[in-house]
């Protein structure tokens, strides 16, 4: 018996070694392939991303054009979500009743018509999942794989389908959430699927193999977003119970951050070590890995809305990064999209200009090269029916950007 | 401390991330009411009984009112049961009243006790002090002057000697013990 347990122990041991390990192993092979690729003078598989390697001085940026902005319609009921393809030439979007639609953007050529619906998978009625090939309750979240292979999106209903992107045809459905499915996101660089319910739980799934890995707990409330990037942890925002939390996969454990005041609503990565959220009582928060609070928070980043004694925040219903720079866009239904810059180190957040945009913006994500940034504006917030904005259209809108965004301060934030 | 242990503080918690939370959460801190008996709260203060009657003196009027609306109650009211607990509800008054009465008549006297002590000793002589059942005795003298003043001696004395033999002829060996 002492035999056993000394094998288990060391058994033990290894174990614990191997996250750190593969951690190392995986770091080299990456830096293998960057140098082979480096060699062959293309860039890596969706890796990097839009990594500005010049900093340079920063360019005054100039506020996109009004008239530049080009609005693409189609759904009927309020855009929830969207995302845009790794090669920044399809948009998918989803709206409340269900439907998912896929467009391109415009192409220099002019050969194929810019903004044109290439697949509509239309919503279904309440009730008829089984036989219906698309969403049949409102989406709430999409995400795409880095090489623009797989599509999931995810819905009231629990439930998760898994979506060949090129031909939008539905490959898997992923059961197993106890409520609402409010967070999807893939790792980087692989077909490993992370996902955030208002159950409370974060699964983990792979889709190359169809198949579910684990479930992680810890929030207090529910999730109200998810995001991740080429490592293989992913982080969360807790809406009520007021946390962010980062998940660390291998190691099974849980970084808890907070320092909100109001339900966190939204999150993204900017990078490996950074993160921005917007809470319901306007504020948005930049976060750093290494401290618990935030780097720094701006209140009422929206303005105020509401009668002369009763004013009220406008809530921040979205939030998006442009991967490894210092731009940062957040959307709420005050009639803009605000674009901030990150400076010092991420801990200063500054106004940079507004984007007029009438409506709620439900979604805002940058495209991988950071020339535009596509905004989901539908008439009423994505998860409820607090207030309608009928001058607003249900639409995807296309905010050409000029700015040359650069890379805050140190160049060691934009490593992995 | 060592720079390296303040500096750990601000880190964020990192906790296990397998533990599955229970349904039944807290979401709002509940404070415990604390619960307070004047009667034994310091902030109460001490009780003194003459201070303690003179604030609340205006009671006794209220009392008096409360009194003769049960006994207008009481005169109109048919239903027996009612009746009864009016009846009940009156005695019960009229014998607080006469309970305090009382303890009024107590303090009194042992305010007077006090007053002649005091002007024993200031002429000289030295202060006796009575004890419980000398005062108790000094009571009864009192109460017997009143009830021979009100003319009730008699009526008094007679129930006195009844309820003596009834408890005397409990105490004598029964039939049954023999």
């Amino acid at each position: 018996a002492a035999g056993r347990r000394e094998e288990a122990a060391a058994e033990e041991e290894e174990v614990e070694e191997t996250p750190q390990e593969k951690k190392l192993r995986l770091a080299k092979l990456y830096l293998e392939q960057l140098r082979r690729h480096g060699e062959h003078g293309q860039p890596g598989p969706g890796g990097g991303g839009a990594v500005r390697a010049q900093p340079g001085p920063d360019a005054p940026c100039p506020p996109p054009d009004p008239a530049s902005i080009r609005v693409l319609r189609g759904h009927q009921q309020p855009i929830t979500c969207l995302v845009i393809s790794p090669d920044d030439k399809f948009i998918f979007s989803a709206a409340k009743d269900g439907s998912i639609i896929k467009c391109n953007v415009a192409c220099p050529t002019g050969e194929v018509e810019s903004g044109k619906r290439l697949c509509v998978v239309p919503g279904g009625k309440k009730g008829t999942e089984g036989q219906h090939m698309g969403h049949a309750a409102h989406v709430l979240c999409m995400a795409i794989s880095s090489d623009g292979k797989y599509l999931a999106t995810g819905d009231r209903n629990k439930l998760i389908l898994v979506w060949e992107a090129a031909t939008c045809k539905r490959l898997y459905t992923f059961t197993g959430h106890r409520d609402a499915v409010s967070g999807l996101s893939f790792q980087k660089g692989t077909y490993q699927l992370y996902s955030a319910s208002h159950d409370r739980s974060v699964k983990v799934w792979n889709v190359a193999e169809n198949a579910y890995v684990e479930t992680l707990f810890g929030h207090q409330d529910v999730i109200t977003g998810l995001d991740s990037l080429r490592r293989e942890c992913c982080v969360t925002s807790g809406g009520r119970d007021g946390t962010v939390r980062v998940w660390k996969i291998p190691e099974e454990s849980q970084l808890i951050f907070y320092g909100h005041q109001g339900s966190i609503d939204c999150i993204q990565l900017i990078n490996e070590e950074h993160m921005v959220s917007g809470a319901d009582d306007g504020s948005v928060a930049l976060w750093g890995l290494a401290k618990k609070k935030p780097l720094t928070l701006v209140r009422q980043s929206h303005g105020t809305q509401g009668a002369h004694d009763l004013q009220q925040p406008y809530w921040v219903s979205a939030v998006a990064a442009l991967h490894n720079s210092d731009l940062v866009a957040t959307g709420s239904h005050s009639g803009s999209v605000r674009l901030w810059k990150c400076s010092e180190g991420f801990r200063k957040l500054e106004p940079l200009c507004d984007v007029p945009l009438v409506g709620f913006i439900n979604s805002l994500k940058f495209s991988a090269g950071g020339d535009f940034v596509v905004a989901g504006v539908g008439q009423e917030h994505r998860l409820g029916r607090w207030w309608r904005v009928k001058e607003a259209k249900n639409s995807i809108c296309i905010i050409p950007l000029k700015c040359r965004a650069g890379a805050p301060g140190s160049l060691a934030a934009a490593t992995t | 401390a060592p720079l390296k242990y303040v500096f750990l503080s601000f880190r964020p918690v990192e906790m296990s991330a397998k533990k599955p939370v229970p349904f039944l959460r807290q979401v709002v801190s509940v404070t415990k009411k604390v619960h307070r008996d004047p009667r034994f709260d310091d902030l109460s203060g001490e009780y003194n009984p003459e201070i303690f009657m003179k604030t609340y003196s205006f009671l006794d009027a209220i009392k008096k009112q409360e009194k003769e609306m049960i006994q207008k109650q009481l005169k109109k009211c048919r239903n027996m049961e009612q009746k009864e607990k009016l009846q009940q509800l009156l005695n019960r008054m009229t014998q607080q009243e006469q309970a305090q009465k009382k303890q009024q008549k107590w303090r009194e006297r042992e305010l007077s006790l006090k007053r002649q002590q005091r002007e024993l000793a200031k002429q000289g002589k030295k202060p006796f002090f009575l004890k419980k059942s000398e005062k108790r005795k000094l009571e009864l003298a009192e109460k017997y002057a009143e009830l021979k003043r009100s003319g009730k001696l008699e009526s008094f004395l007679n129930k006195k000697r009844k309820r003596n033999a009834i408890k005397d002829k409990r105490r004598l060996p029964s039939q049954k013990n023999l």
